[in-house]
């Protein structure tokens, strides 16, 4: 693994990016972050959010330079008091009449595009590199086809259309992508898309006859009992645990595939993409390592209370960063930011307290 | 003319919002802060105050912005910091996060907070959010959910009319001595249906038996008045609502502490939420069972009715199931046990 930092000279050739960061250090801050959070009764969990953010971008480094991540604690709070108030004054409402809650419900749906546009500009305005700012341009009427209805397009057809929903999601991010006043663009092939699809979908089929199965023993099981009895019998016992079996089941199968899926379609993605026109990018994640790390690394934070946590995020931190590499065509000149003020905090955290990340 | 300034950090300059880069060093004179190449050639300067770095966080670069928006980047972090310190501010949370043998009292004070708010201020919560929710929450969470339940799983009580008022009589009767009176609380009958013979309580007082039930006690009232008993003590300690909120401090408190806990790890605490609510639910059981033995004694009944119900459930279906970390209720033998246990002590006092 070459890093030389040599933007121009090495014309032609593929550099990887580095992750400089340690686990031990990063321990340090983590759980600094837990306590200070902890004792601040949570309000201290948008200052730790930007220190996090901070020690990644700034130990990942590509051509010699590091990431930066700009965002104020006090940005992100107001952000965080934004969104809690209206979850609490949505939640009081639906306790007085359950209308209200049908009422809240279409209004977070119509600005749900919205607030999907302002997470991702947020997010790539307060990241630079080299002093240069991304940008994102995208639309909410693009938003709305791309994350939300590919969305349900995927999860409609049991994923049998993922690949669909993954090409119209990473153009629209990627598309709509700028590193200062440079665009970025990408075109995943479809036919390229499915065929990372095909692992995944075995593993799919695999699993659900297991899981079929033994649902199966458990029903034959089961009817050798009598059938049904009170609130505290055995085959109520026997629902409770098919159904745990099933849901968690489901969970470490559609997991373990949905990890596949996002290694392959995160190279083919990235090894699609150009800044510029010209610059290209690639990544070479080996899905088998991927998943392994993603796996052991839930195992390893669970047994340990936490507190092995540092150590996890930094060694896939390192993974994803060490099969990630630029190759930059001729001289990449000077860049320009193009805006100078960011976004509210609003739409960013929205997404982070549904759990939908969208990192670039 | 720079000669004799002092020199804080080397590092990179960049031009206003552009990614042409300069090697630099930042020179301090004066009460003013300069960037200069390494040829002396001055970049920018502006005023000390005016110039802040960004706060240390591990050992990535910080970087200042001068007033005319040009910017001074380095990874010098030492150097800064003692150019800093003579100033006053030095990164306080920095200096706490540095690997230090304090950082193992930081996680250790850590679990002891998160064990400690997990047995002490979340009940504590729980209590006062129970406290506070008006009567009309429970009511409109009641009365959607049978609606949902009639809807879907149950259907109309076969039993004939007689049969009913004689199991409702007996029903007034414990229902006399507990919270509310006999006016709180409704029995109704319904055919359970693929449920089979099941009895639950809701949070407002309403309390349905299923036909299947009945037939399962054979002629047996009072082991069927002894299982309405337990319905009713679920609707005194209002177990429901309190498992629900529970389950959100959990959610809550997973959300708090977990900034950083990555989204698998995300959703297994929340599993492993649902498997403690379960471990709650299997104490309320114990609770609403005890509930039952008082409330049949003081309406005169068997106290251990409901201990016949177990043997029904031991005998016709092989029920010998100990308690695992799966289910919602306590295995029955236990549950037998404990109750006759119950009933001895109150027959002491």
């Amino acid at each position: 693994m070459d890093n030389r930092v040599s933007a121009g000279s090495a014309a032609n050739a593929f550099e990887r990016a580095r992750f400089t960061g340690t686990a031990s250090e990063y321990f340090g801050i983590w759980i600094v972050n837990v306590l200070l959070t902890i004792v601040t009764l949570g309000i201290y969990s948008a200052w730790a959010k930007v220190r996090r953010n901070r020690y990644f971008y700034g130990n990942t480094v590509l051509l010699g330079r590091a990431f930066e991540y700009h965002a104020t604690g006090k940005q992100i709070l107001i952000g965080r008091l934004i969104v809690f108030a209206f979850v609490v004054v949505a939640n009081i409402l639906a306790a007085i009449h359950p209308l209200f809650s049908l009422v809240t419900t279409i209004l977070v749906l119509i600005a749900l595009p919205w607030l999907i546009v302002r997470g991702i500009r947020f997010n790539a305005r307060v990241t630079s590199y080299r002093n240069v700012r991304f940008d994102f341009t995208g639309t909410a009427g693009g938003a709305f086809v791309s994350v939300m209805l590919g969305g349900l397009v995927a999860f409609l057809s049991l994923g049998l259309l993922a690949p669909l929903a993954s090409r119209w999601l990473n153009r629209y991010v990627f598309n709509n992508l700028r590193y200062g006043n440079r665009p970025f663009d990408t075109d995943p092939k479809i036919g390229t898309l499915y065929r990372a699809l095909l692992i995944p979908a075995l593993m799919v089929v695999l699993g659900l006859v297991v899981l079929a199965g033994l649902v199966a023993i458990a029903v034959v099981g089961m009817q050798a009992n009598d059938p049904g009895a009170f609130e505290h019998d055995a085959a109520v016992l026997m629902i409770v645990s098919g159904m745990y079996l099933v849901v968690f089941g489901l969970i470490i199968v559609y997991g373990l595939a949905g990890l596949i899926y996002r290694a392959a379609v995160h190279n083919i993605v990235w090894s699609s993409t150009r800044i510029d026109g010209q610059h290209l990018l690639r990544s070479d994640l080996s899905r088998a390592r991927y998943a392994w790390i993603a796996i052991s690394n839930v195992v390893v934070t669970m047994l340990t209370l936490g507190l092995m946590r540092p150590w996890a995020a930094v060694r896939l931190a390192r993974y994803v960063a060490e099969h990630t590499a630029i190759r930059i065509e001729g001289e990449i000149g000077e860049v320009f930011t193009q805006f100078q003020t960011t976004g509210a905090a609003v739409g960013a955290e929205y997404m982070s307290m549904e759990g939908i990340d969208f990192g670039f | 003319m720079v000669s004799d300034a002092e020199t804080v950090a080397k590092g990179e300059w960049y031009p206003p919002h552009s990614s042409g880069s300069v090697p630099a060093r930042l020179l301090s004179r004066g009460g003013r802060l300069l960037a200069v190449t390494d040829e002396d050639v001055a970049l920018s300067d502006s005023a000390a105050g005016e110039l802040s770095f960004t706060p240390r966080v591990g050992s990535i670069p910080r970087r200042a912005v001068f007033a005319d928006g040009s910017v001074f980047e380095s990874s010098d972090n030492d150097a800064i910091d003692a150019f800093l310190r003579g100033g006053g501010r030095s990164g306080w949370v920095h200096r706490l996060e540095e690997f230090h043998p304090r950082i193992f009292v930081f996680a250790v004070a850590v679990v002891l907070l998160a064990v400690g708010i997990y047995r002490y201020a979340l009940p504590a919560l729980v209590e006062v959010a129970v406290l506070v929710t008006p009567p009309v929450v429970s009511e409109a969470m009641s009365y959607s959910a049978l609606n949902t339940l009639d809807r879907t799983a149950l259907s109309a009580s076969q039993l004939d009319e007689a049969r009913q008022a004689e199991i409702a009589a007996r029903f007034r009767q414990v229902a006399a001595n507990a919270e509310g009176g006999a006016g709180r609380y409704v029995l109704n009958f319904r055919d359970g249906g693929l449920i089979g013979p099941n009895a639950f309580a809701l949070p407002d007082g309403n309390i349905v038996i299923t036909d299947q039930l009945v037939e399962l006690a054979g002629g047996d009232d009072e082991m069927i008045t002894g299982v309405v008993a337990h319905e009713i003590g679920h609707v005194e300690y209002k177990h429901s609502l309190r498992q629900l909120y529970r389950a959100a401090g959990v959610a809550g408190l997973v959300m708090l502490i977990a900034g950083d806990v990555g989204s698998g790890v995300e959703d297994i605490l929340t599993q492993g939420g649902g498997l403690l609510a379960l471990s709650y639910s299997r104490s309320a059981e114990a609770e609403a069972d005890r509930r039952s033995v008082e409330l049949m004694r003081k309406a005169g009944m068997d106290p251990v009715a409901i201990a016949r119900f177990f043997d029904v459930l031991e005998a016709k279906l092989g029920d010998h199931a100990s308690t695992s970390m799966l289910s919602t209720h306590p295995g029955t033998p236990e549950r037998k046990q404990a109750i006759l246990e119950y009933d001895r002590i109150l027959q002491q006092d």
